[in-house]
């Protein structure tokens, strides 16, 4: 596979993300308006890369480390597209666009590497679990960067440096909102990947559910997290700024389980 | 250029002396009729504001024109000669089309960026229409002005941020809200401002407005005028839990909302996001409730300082629109110039058209002998080469005429090619009028 999709798509987030630079630095969102549209062919650049990779070996987005990640970049990415196009957020991009073009950057590093997938992902449910899991994450990690946005938002308007930046950014009503759909579509998704995973590891392995493996303890673990957070938001009313500082540390851990603990895992470890 | 621009604004003459001249003339007087009386006025434009008298001509002798408009002034003014020197502006040729634009851009108004100054011009230029004193120099000029304000608006941010208090509280209010679709505005006192404010809220779309007062029959009253709800002074904790916006602005001399209040409040209301602001002086909420997580208070001097900002904002943006309008005043000059070469290049082109259809008239007997379509090729050759050969005097005329020498090349090409002499420019028919403009395009194109 010669991924050229991969490439187009990685050079279109590239340029998506200067544009958003370059809209943060002049303080105009017409040029975040911009970038939002090239994101969007980044996004579709991406999906035929999907398709092309759907064509050559069925439903199975990701085999290793850096197709995940991959997966996990065009789940942000698109999720912050459907949700700007309801709220008109197009400035959270400029913390969307960087964050993908980041995970890109790595997921290329071993995107071009062998097709034959690893006898340990032969099972069918396999691949379900994955996506399931991937874009729930992904949803969190969009409420995540809602948070960031928020926090520095909140700041600009405490400090009532009502100029520039602050001028510039989203709401922080339209922010909450983002971090709140994050949280709620995420975590159902999340829920239902962790339980297909644990499952087939029952079927691949027989007797337990659980294998006590790093990624495993992780993935629940940031399972735990947002499934706090999405409880204090439901149940017991917190919002805004208390919502968003959690949010980020919470983005911490996930991108750790995400990434880092790959390298320790058995299981899970697959580059 | 033939255009001249005699005024007075907010900064040369005081109110009293606008107010004089734009009662006498609004009285059913016609200022258009009187003022294109004189010869030496062609066209005539009469903007009247509470901010500005001007009169926009085209004069046929510009020293004559000025001092006719000039005089009409004095006379509708009650002024003496001298007060009126000093409180007038004269402006000729680009100077007064740089200020037309000016105007219209919203950059000499007292509030710059203000919107309605623009809907003022349009209506004196509809005046100056339905009065027939507007001709094909007027037309293309206040055209230009609509567009070049239209320009400033889209690409400068001109018009885009509060410069007042109240517009001010709605800004804030959208940056910490979101939308404003159906929020609840709790106003605690009354007052001009935060009535104002409450108005502006609901123009944005709040959904409904809760009066409180300490006096139920005031709540009452000032409820009426907004269409809200009144409510006494015991309710208030209560409804502080329903509002997303608090508008506080009683006379009290001390807190009236307190941190324990708000925090109670804000428990009940789940947290929502609630906006303070506080315009009451001495100030009616406890600042340390600013302090609290999801709470933004802002208080009258925090309001002014995101006014100020924004007229700083605006004053750059200034810059970038006088840019603008120096672009088109050149755009509207180049076209003026192009005017004087123009009837000549349409009658040019219309003796060559009619050379070529006379020509094609007396060969049609073996023209018909030829097919449909070689018949069709003669006639396109013969007008690729009449197009041809006009190419280039054409281009020279309009070269030189951006260079104010184009006289005498026009002089010369009436006498060669004996076309008939130039009409008076006002005496022409609106068609011509017409198709002056559209040769003016074709030659710019």
């Amino acid at each position: 596979m010669d991924a050229l999709f991969f490439k187009a798509s990685l050079a279109a987030y590239f340029l998506a993300t200067a544009g958003y630079l370059v809209s943060i630095v002049a303080r105009r969102v017409v040029m975040a308006k911009i970038a939002t549209w090239v994101l969007g062919l980044a996004v579709a650049l991406h999906a035929a890369h999907f398709l092309e990779m759907y064509a050559e070996r069925g439903f199975n987005v990701a085999v290793n480390l850096f197709e995940a990640v991959s997966f996990f970049a065009w789940i942000v990415a698109g999720a912050y597209l459907a949700v700007q196009a309801r709220t008109k957020t197009r400035v959270l991009g400029a913390i969307v666009a960087p964050f993908a073009v980041l995970l890109m950057m790595l997921a290329s590093l071993g995107i071009e590497g062998t097709l034959a997938i690893p006898d340990a992902l032969q099972g069918r449910l396999v691949p379900i679990h994955v996506t399931l899991s991937i874009i729930g994450e992904g949803l969190f990690a969009l409420a995540s960067l809602a948070g960031v946005m928020y926090c520095i938002q909140d700041r600009q308007i405490r400090r009532r440096r009502m100029g520039g930046l602050a001028r510039y950014l989203p709401s922080l009503g339209d922010l909450d909102n983002i971090n709140h759909m994050g949280l709620l579509w995420g975590f159902p998704l999340l829920t239902l990947g962790l339980i297909v995973g644990s499952v087939w590891a029952k079927t691949a392995w027989g007797g337990s559910n659980w294998a006590a493996d790093p990624k495993t303890i992780w993935s629940f673990a940031v399972w735990c997290f947002y499934a706090f957070l999405l409880h204090q938001r439901l149940a017991i009313g917190w919002k805004g700024r208390k919502i968003a500082v959690l949010s980020i540390a919470a983005l911490v851990v996930l991108i750790s389980a995400f990434i880092g603990v790959n390298f320790l895992s058995s299981v899970h470890k697959f580059t | 250029m033939n255009v001249i621009l005699v005024g007075m604004n907010h900064r040369t003459a005081p109110l009293e002396l606008r107010e004089r001249l734009s009662f006498s003339c609004g009285d059913g007087l016609r200022p258009l009729e009187e003022l294109l009386k004189a010869p030496a006025v062609r066209e005539a434009l009469y903007l009247s504001t509470c901010n500005r008298v001007e009169v926009l001509a085209r004069a046929e002798h510009m020293e004559e024109a000025i001092a006719r408009v000039k005089s009409f002034i004095l006379r509708h003014g009650n002024l003496d000669a001298a007060e009126l020197e000093k409180c007038l502006y004269v402006y000729c040729g680009s100077d007064a089309v740089r200020h037309l634009f000016r105007v219209a851009s919203s950059l000499d108004s007292m509030v710059m960026g203000e919107p309605q100054i623009l809907g003022q011009v349009k209506e004196a230029y509809r005046d100056c229409v339905e009065q027939k004193a507007s001709g094909i120099i007027l037309n293309k000029l206040l055209h230009h002005a609509f567009r070049t304000a239209k320009r400033v608006r889209t690409e400068t941010a001109i018009a885009g941020n509060a410069v007042s208090v109240s517009f001010a509280a709605v800004e804030m209010a959208k940056k910490i809200l979101g939308s404003l679709e159906g929020r609840t505005v709790l106003l605690v006192g009354a007052g001009e401002m935060s009535e104002l404010a409450a108005r502006h809220l609901l123009a944005n779309g709040a959904g409904r407005i809760i009066v409180a007062n300490r006096t139920y029959a005031r709540a009452v009253q000032v409820a009426e005028e907004i269409h809200g709800i009144p409510v006494g002074f015991e309710l208030l904790e209560e409804k502080l839990q329903e509002a997303d916006i608090v508008i506080s602005s009683t006379g009290a001399a001390g807190y009236i909302l307190t941190p324990a209040m708000v925090q109670g409040a804000l428990r009940r209301r789940k947290n929502r996001l609630l906006f303070l602001i506080d315009i009451a002086v001495p100030r009616d909420v406890d600042p340390d409730v600013g302090r609290i997580d999801n709470v933004y208070l802002f208080n009258i001097d925090d309001l002014q300082g995101v006014v100020d900002e924004n007229v700083r904002n605006r004053l750059r943006e200034a810059e970038k629109a006088e840019g603008i309008i120096g672009e088109e005043v050149l755009k509207f000059a180049e076209w003026y110039n192009t005017l004087e070469v123009v009837p000549t290049i349409v009658s040019l082109r219309e003796k060559a058209e009619s050379i070529l259809h006379a020509e094609l008239e007396r060969s049609g007997s073996w023209l018909r002998a030829l097919g449909e379509e070689d018949r069709k090729n003669v006639e396109i050759l013969a007008t690729q080469i009449i197009n041809k050969i006009l190419h280039d005097p054409v281009t020279g005329l309009k070269e030189e005429s951006q260079s104010n020498g184009a006289m005498p090349y026009v002089a010369a090409i009436r006498k060669l090619f004996r076309l008939a002499p130039e009409e008076p420019r006002e005496e022409q028919a609106e068609g011509v009028d017409r198709s002056v403009e559209e040769e003016g395009k074709r030659v710019r194109g």
